[in-house]
């Protein structure tokens, strides 16, 4: 028994050691380390990201790795953080799932003096930078704009977002619904918004459920990744192609084949990779404490003119997703 | 009558009650609640969910529990998925063979690691349920698989009805799951291993020196949960036309709250197959309602926990709990009254 207690506690030695000496020359380096948490991983819009990070950090020569938790859960995102902490990184990005929780651990991260950066979260506290390759504004716009399109500017629709308390999908929301309400006062909005929309089987099975609550319903406006994809599936199912339309950004790998079968309609979006770049572009200028300014040219963002006060970058680099765009989108692995 | 009260207990009779009031108001308040096209959606979309229910309440009956056993289901879509590729596309025959013989597997690692070394059942999970999903996250790198064979993507209408509310469905899923669930019942109610099951959920001990081979047992009652996860997967994969590694994360949680809800008993030696099948369709049926009621999604969760906790509260048995208590303070008061 004292053998196997001495066993264990050289062990122990050993093993903290190893984590000192392993601690010890990131340290000392100084080639900015940047870590991005992001909603969730393994679903291909962040694995697209992940690519853009990792191509952007090896033309900089900086370290970057992205996290991304299991479950699209703040809870997790905030462990994620506190990690990089205290792993001593010099620039956290987040894409927060819930602005309001991350709120205190990236207030902790910038007292130690880590540079914060989110993304797909306006007005966040506690950032150095919030960068957006879309304005929610013009984005829901545009959303709003193409549904009022292809329902000839009547008739009723529902609202998909990624969850009840993600403020980048609501604020696409708001805009697309206020763009409605005021251009187009026949079109209806179905019930609330519903908070599935980052979930394929949820998705479908809201879809389902509304289909048979509103025979007459004319189209689904999914802000969520999988959201558009779980819609267009149910409007497959109930046979209801070209009749019902679906619109929302989605990755078009995925969604290719359904909006060849013209089950979906098509969207705008922003390309997650680019943002990885950002990320990272951004990342290592702040690493290097290089100031960013109103008319300054940054790779991805193009001219930029931030909000100081909201902290905001803020652009508007949108991409059409329809029957010609989508497989070259595709192509590039999204 | 008797033969009634013996087959259907007091939970399922209970659940029967309070899913027939909520279908009841909701016949009476939307009008397309009560129609053969709602009927089957819920049926089509609750057919994994019930398939996972049937394998995770053999193992409940048999006093284990499992949470590994939805991000297992996970392995198998990839495992199965690979594999039909690499033999270039195989058939529905094939998939059901691999994705059982996957599933299987699993569920065997979970029996012999709590049988050989005797580690608790939830423990075992709980680390199988993150190995496995470290596995998959790892070797995967999170890539989903959309380029799935033709035979397994392409839907399977078994039954086709166009009505006034439009085209009423039942999918491969659903006779899948009819499949599973009849033969989970056959297994726990006329054979006599199921019955052995049953015994050492009640009692290992007892069961042991019974002469019931327990490590068999639990050979068999997880790997039937893992059978049926692997089928599950495939279903699941099947209509969603991708594998995505997180698609069924978190489901084991919906699953085993729905069979508890339905009368399993968490120390195992209890629960019927009727009773995880009521408690499921509760759920979807409150979910599905409050859709078609058009209430706010904010208040979903609210009500579907409310629905639970009431179902629960009120079962016949804590009703009886409340009648005895209250038999007993009767109890105390009699003597006195006898003393005078």
């Amino acid at each position: 028994m004292p053998k196997l207690t001495l066993k264990r506690r050289g062990l122990m030695a050993a093993a903290a050691a190893a984590a000192i000496a392993a601690a010890a020359p990131a340290a000392a380096q100084d080639t900015p380390k940047i870590g991005v948490v992001v909603k969730i991983g393994g679903i291909p819009w962040f694995n697209a990201m992940e690519a853009g990070i990792e191509e952007r950090a090896q033309e900089l020569g900086v370290e970057a790795t992205m996290i991304g938790p299991t479950s699209a859960d703040p809870a997790l995102q905030v462990r994620a953080v506190e990690d990089l902490i205290a792993q001593g990184v010099d620039v956290i990005g987040v894409v927060p799932n819930d602005a309001a929780v991350l709120e205190p651990v990236l207030g902790r991260a910038m007292e130690q003096g880590i540079h914060v950066l989110t993304h797909e979260s306006p007005d966040q506290q506690n950032v150095d930078w919030d960068f957006e390759l879309a304005s929610a504004q013009g984005f829901g716009e545009a959303y709003g704009r193409r549904l009022a399109e292809l329902l000839g500017g009547e008739g009723k629709y529902a609202v998909f977002v990624g969850g009840l308390t993600v403020p980048l999908h609501n604020a696409w929301a708001d805009a697309a619904i206020a763009y409605l309400e005021e251009n187009h006062p026949e079109m209806e909005q179905v019930g609330d918004r519903y908070g599935v929309a980052e979930d394929v089987d949820a998705s479908r099975r809201t879809a389902l459920d509304l289909m048979r609550a509103h025979e007459d319903i004319g189209g689904f406006l999914a802000f969520g990744s999988q959201g558009p994809i779980g819609a267009a599936r149910a409007v497959q199912e109930r046979r209801r192609e070209g009749e019902v339309k679906v619109l929302g950004p989605f990755s078009p790998g995925q969604g290719r084949s359904l909006v060849h079968d013209g089950v979906l309609s098509g969207g705008y979006m922003w390309n997650p990779k680019q943002a990885g770049e950002v990320f990272v572009t951004l990342g290592t200028m702040l690493a290097r404490g290089e100031p960013i300014e109103a008319g300054m040219e940054i790779e991805g963002l193009g001219t930029i003119d931030p909000d100081v006060e909201g902290k905001d970058i803020i652009v508007d680099q949108l991409v059409e997703i329809n029957e010609t765009t989508v497989d070259d989108l595709a192509a590039m692995g999204l | 009558m008797a033969d009634m009260r013996v087959r259907i207990g007091g939970t399922e009779a209970w659940l029967v009650a309070v899913i027939a009031a909520i279908c009841l108001v909701l016949s009476l308040t939307t009008d397309t609640f009560f129609t053969l096209v709602n009927a089957f959606d819920l049926l089509n979309y609750s057919a994994v969910n019930l398939i996972f229910a049937a394998g995770l309440l053999v193992v409940l009956v048999a006093g284990g529990i499992d949470i590994s056993f939805a991000v297992g289901a996970s392995v198998v879509q990839y495992l199965t998925a690979i594999t039909l590729m690499q033999i270039g596309g195989g058939n529905w025959a094939l998939g059901f063979a691999l994705s059982i013989g996957f599933g299987a597997a699993l569920g065997a690692i979970n029996a012999g690691l709590i049988h050989h070394f005797r580690i608790i059942s939830i423990v075992v999970t709980i680390a199988t349920f993150n190995l496995f999903f470290g596995l998959l996250m790892f070797f995967t790198v999170g890539v989903s698989i959309y380029l799935l064979p033709d035979w397994m993507i392409s839907r399977v209408v078994l039954f086709e009805h166009e009505t006034a509310a439009g085209w009423a469905e039942i999918t491969l899923p659903v006779a899948v799951m009819a499949g599973v669930l009849l033969a989970t019942w056959v297994l726990l109610r006329r054979l006599s291993i199921g019955r052995q099951l049953f015994a050492m959920g009640d009692n290992p001990e007892a069961a042991r020196r019974l002469g019931i081979h327990i490590g068999a047992m639990h050979y068999l009652a997880y790997g039937w949960l893992g059978a049926c996860a692997g089928v599950a997967g495939l279903m699941q994969a099947h209509y969603a036309q991708e594998v995505v590694p997180n698609a069924l994360y978190g489901r084991e949680l919906e699953v085993l709250a729905a069979v508890v809800l339905g009368g399993a008993r968490l120390g195992g030696g209890r629960g019927t197959l009727l009773g995880a099948v009521l408690g499921l369709a509760l759920v979807s049926i409150t979910q599905n309602g409050l859709n078609l009621l058009g209430v706010s999604p904010y208040a979903f969760r609210m009500i579907v926990g409310a629905i639970i906790l009431v179902a629960i509260s009120m079962s016949s048995e804590s009703l009886g709990l409340l009648a005895e208590k209250g038999r007993r303070l009767r109890g105390i008061h009699r003597p006195a009254g006898d003393a005078r």
